[in-house]
């Protein structure tokens, strides 16, 4: 098994595939170029597979069918008072496929890119495992536009794993159907005595009776599949690679420095470009000139266009391009200068516009019947930060745009640079390269429009990579929320009636057309997690759409983190006020649904982990926090507060999660541990907000992440509750650490913290 | 201007106000040393002088004239038969299956072997201490703690998130 890249002609700084061992593997002689532009075909239910004949013989591609994608829309989308229909088209061509090698292995081209979430290795072991191959006889290929695989979707809301495997399933199995089949033919054996060994088929009885895989490819003259229910998948209990911890594909060039991003692609004759930047939000350029810049050592070109607001520099070295742009002169119309407290008055969960996305009973009557409690809780602006900053390498010419580039929708970059460049899509080409990290920012693809920008006004290739503060200012942030919960109790401490407005700026929305807003009511992105998933007779959840003038958008789970902070909390201060050990308030309120089952067997698995019936060590205390949706998870913090300092140091995260099939155990564990992190960090130190029209934000020193000194030691199951397809896991886990956090911040000190992050400074106002 | 790295002489014309890091990465193409953050403090840019960790992004050209560089590219060593070992950090970063991303890893991985050279038998808390100055945005700190102490060739004190 190894890892290919698209390689390009003259591409300096290749990424050597290495094996294993991180032992440098030669390419195989005679390795085809994919083939481009083959002719796909529909089976009879138009969802499965197409077929291709091509240079290098047979391909079989998969869709991610309609059925799965609308299933999970409708999933994400559950309560919405508006269908999905009509969001996501049938693409026209596969977004994978598998493909014989000459020397018969078989290839996986796919669209899905590598940010560090494993899903190479994950799909891969889907694959691996329909084929029937060994594992080392599996390549895998990260597709650029260039090829006929297309993903309108891009790699994101952790649904990649959970899209692929049924497409997959069917098409590797299809793939070794076909080679099976004409094996026999081949050998003059019935297909029964034959089984795969190596690179090939053998007679079972007689293994000196052999057909290679790309002998038969060459043999292959009828193109019929059979269709998918004639098609034989394994059993969940005939697995060998799913569910297996196969180690990562792409982890022995990560620790050689042999991984290739978008800001390591180097071209012969390159050149560096940056771009004068908006120094307030509403900042709009008024003139620019090249000023001091034009003087300067190592500048090539100056670039303006007052009119789209651009204005940059192409120099022979990112330093020079960094210094020259600084000294350009631009002019700007800086806008209203907005404050914080300003921003923070737009977000309030009231008035005109609010959409019912969940009602059940009639919660408004009974809550005006009774005394509520009420609660109000906030979260500010995040910055994703993903290590490695934006950047792009475009090369333009005689009509032709290539960009490599680190992105998460190479689809969409693909559009966004032939509609800046007044172009049709198929003269551009966008190849993403491996991801110093994406979570949601890296959809986004400006600085490729800027690198094809400066590339075409020079004539020669041009990387643009933006610099932290740039990273900071001018990409898309999580948006601020605000929610007001109100509830009521019954005589026997049961929840009667509950109700949750929640206010927040866009997050899907913001890269949809208007018309979304018609067709799906709320914003999805915005409103995950704000629902109530406890049996509650009368409950509402209203969700306000609120214009800022800051641009939000995709992180980390989108609302997930929020919104479950807001909910678990109140569930918590219901729980005391009903008198009752917060696990089981929550175990006495699960649906009696199979969805409830999955609950409750979750929340009992992260009750054994962490010891949840047993007294914490001294000076500590714990916290419990549940959310669920296809992948269920729930979690126990364990902390303790430094009442001098205002510190609260989280000690232990215990992570119970039922993600469905598990296709690599341990690459659940790892997206478990690193969503924990990034709730810490959120919990504890994450915050961003404006000032005097402009975000305040300076590099790391002013928006700090979590360090191994402040991590928690993290502990995690797996739940298995029988659900035999695998759901994301790529962003469930960052669900419950804010209310995990603040509940045992509660149980340590009898306060309650209900604005986030939870700095000394607002635990010290708590505690006083 | 004379350089030495990963043991190999350089010389170059590069401007005396250039960085070491866009030295490595974008005069010579070795591009395994990663820019996070231009300012020291992401650590994602740590490389050896005299073996020593030092943040590249921030360390002049003119300052390490002479000095014995080492980047992530040249911390396996390479037998005369080719065959290359990897260094023990590099093998336990493999065995804990450490990278998510990987862009940190660099970084992360020279600064350990700085400290592991000039601490060999660390406790837990020095190792805490020793590499939290660099950050891993996957939050993979579990596991990179994990893998130092391992390559210490100290027993793990603790079994977590297998």
């Amino acid at each position: 098994m190894r890892q290919e890249r698209d390689s390009s002609e003259g591409v300096e700084a290749q990424a050597r595939p290495t094996d294993a061992n991180g032992e440098e593997v030669k390419a195989a002689k005679g390795d085809p170029v994919p083939p481009r532009k083959r002719r796909w075909r529909l089976s009879r239910r138009g969802f499965l597979i197409g077929v291709g004949a091509a240079a290098a013989g047979v391909a079989v591609g998969a869709y991610f069918g309609r059925p799965v994608l609308h299933e999970i829309m409708a999933e994400s989308m559950a309560g919405a008072e508006h269908g999905a229909s009509g969001f996501m088209q049938l693409p026209s061509e596969p977004p994978l496929w598998l493909e014989v090698m000459e020397d018969s292995r078989i290839r996986l081209s796919l669209t899905k890119v590598e940010m560090g979430q494993g899903v190479h290795t994950s799909i891969a072991q889907i694959a691996a495992e329909e084929l029937g191959i060994g594992w080392e006889d599996l390549v895998v290929e990260q597709a650029d536009t260039s090829s006929d695989l297309v993903d309108s979707f891009g790699t994101g809301g952790s649904f990649s794993v959970a899209t692929s495997y049924g497409p997959l399933r069917l098409a590797a199995a299809g793939m070794r159907s076909l080679l099976r089949r004409e094996a026999a033919a081949v050998l003059k054996e019935p297909e029964a005595a034959l089984r795969v060994e190596g690179r090939g088929f053998v007679v079972a009885d007689s293994p000196e009776k052999r057909a290679d895989f790309y002998s038969l490819v060459g043999a292959i003259t009828s193109w019929d599949l059979p269709e998918e229910e004639e098609l034989r998948l394994k059993h969940a209990d005939e697995f060998d690679v799913i569910g297996q911890s196969v180690a990562r594909v792409d982890i022995p060039d990560k620790v050689t420095g042999q991984a290739v991003y978008g800001y390591d692609m180097r071209v012969p004759n390159m050149l560096y470009g940056a771009v004068a930047r908006p120094p307030t939000l509403e900042a709009k350029l008024v003139s620019a000139s090249a000023g001091e810049a034009a003087g300067m050592e190592g500048v090539e070109e100056i670039v303006i266009d007052v009119d789209s607001g651009f204005a940059g520099v192409v120099a022979n070295s990112r330093s020079a391009a960094w210094s020259a742009v600084k000294a350009m002169e631009t002019e700007w119309d800086e806008g209203h200068l907005w404050q914080q407290e300003e921003i923070e008055a737009l977000i309030e969960p009231d008035g005109e516009g609010g959409i019912t996305i969940q009602r059940e009973g009639n919660a408004a009557g009974v809550l005006g019947k009774e005394t509520p409690i009420t609660a109000t809780y906030r979260s500010p602006f995040a910055v994703q930060a993903p290590l490695e900053a934006p950047a792009a390498l475009a090369d333009v010419q005689d009509g032709q745009v290539t960009v490599w580039v680190s992105t998460q929708s190479q689809e969409r970059a693909k559009g966004l640079i032939a509609e800046a460049f007044g172009v049709e899509a198929d003269t551009v080409r966008v190849v993403p390269t491996y991801l110093g990290g994406g979570f949601g920012s890296k959809l986004d693809t400006g600085v490729a429009i800027e690198a094809a920008r400066l590339s075409e006004a020079v004539g020669a290739p041009v990387h643009v990579g933006w610099d932290r503060v740039e990273a900071m200012l001018h990409g898309y942030l999580r948006p601020p929320t605000k929610s007001v919960l109100s509830g009521a109790l019954d005589g026997n401490g049961r929840i009667i009636a509950m109700e949750h407005r929640q206010g927040s700026s866009d997050v899907a929305f913001s890269f949809m057309p208007d018309f979304m807003e018609l067709v799906m009511g709320a914003d999805f992105g915005a409103t995950i997690g704000a629902r109530i998933s406890y049996d509650v007779p009368n409950r509402t959840v209203t969700a306000w759409r609120k214009t800022l003038p800051v641009w939000t958008g995709w992180w980390r789970g989108l609302g997930l983190f929020a919104n479950t902070f807001a909910v678990e909390s109140f569930v918590d201060e219901l729980a005391e006020a009903a008198g009752a050990d917060p696990l089981q308030f929550r175990l006495d309120h699960l649906p009696d649904s199979p969805a409830g089952g999955r609950m409750g067997a979750v929340l009992e698995a992260v009750a054994e982990l962490s010891g949840w019936g047993n007294a914490p060590p001294a000076g500590r205390a714990r916290g419990i926090a549940c959310f669920a949706s296809n992948t269920v998870v729930a979690q126990v913090a364990e902390v303790s507060v430094d009442a001098e300092s205002g510190e609260i140091t989280v000690h232990d995260v215990a992570c119970a999660v039922d993600c469905g099939l598990v296709v690599n155990p341990d690459g659940a564990k790892a997206q478990i541990e690193g969503n924990v992190m990034w709730g810490v960090g959120s919990t504890l130190i994450e915050q961003a907000y404006v000032k005097d029209g402009r975000l305040a934000l300076n590099n790391f020193e002013s928006y700090p992440l979590l360090t191994m000194g402040d991590a928690p030691n993290v502990r995690s199951v797996l739940v298995d509750t029988g659900i035999k397809t695998p759901y994301g896991m790529g962003e469930p886990p960052i669900g419950p650490v804010g209310a995990a956090v603040a509940n045992a911040f509660t149980a340590a000190t009898g306060r309650r913290i209900r604005t986030l992050p939870m700095t000394p400074a607002r635990v010290l106002d708590a505690l006083a | 201007m004379e350089l030495t790295i990963n043991g190999k002489s350089y010389t170059l014309d590069v401007p005396d106000e250039e960085r070491l890091l866009w030295v490595l990465r974008d005069w010579l193409g070795l591009t395994g040393t990663k820019f996070g953050c231009g300012v020291g403090i992401c650590g994602a840019c740590t490389v050896h002088v005299n073996g020593s960790a030092v943040r590249s992004c921030l360390m002049p050209l003119a300052a390490v004239a002479g000095a014995d560089i080492r980047t992530i590219e040249g911390l396996a060593s390479t037998e005369g038969n080719g065959t290359i070992t990897l260094h023990p950090v590099q093998q336990s970063f493999i065995d804990h299956q450490v990278p998510q991303c990987g862009w940190c890893m660099s970084g992360q991985i020279m600064q350990a072997a700085s400290f592991l050279a000039q601490n060999p038998q660390p406790s837990e808390e020095e190792t805490v201490r020793a590499m939290s100055g660099n950050y891993c945005r996957c939050g993979c700190y579990v596991r990179i703690r994990q893998a130092v102490q391992q390559a210490a060739g100290m027993a793990d004190g603790e079994e977590v998130a297998t």
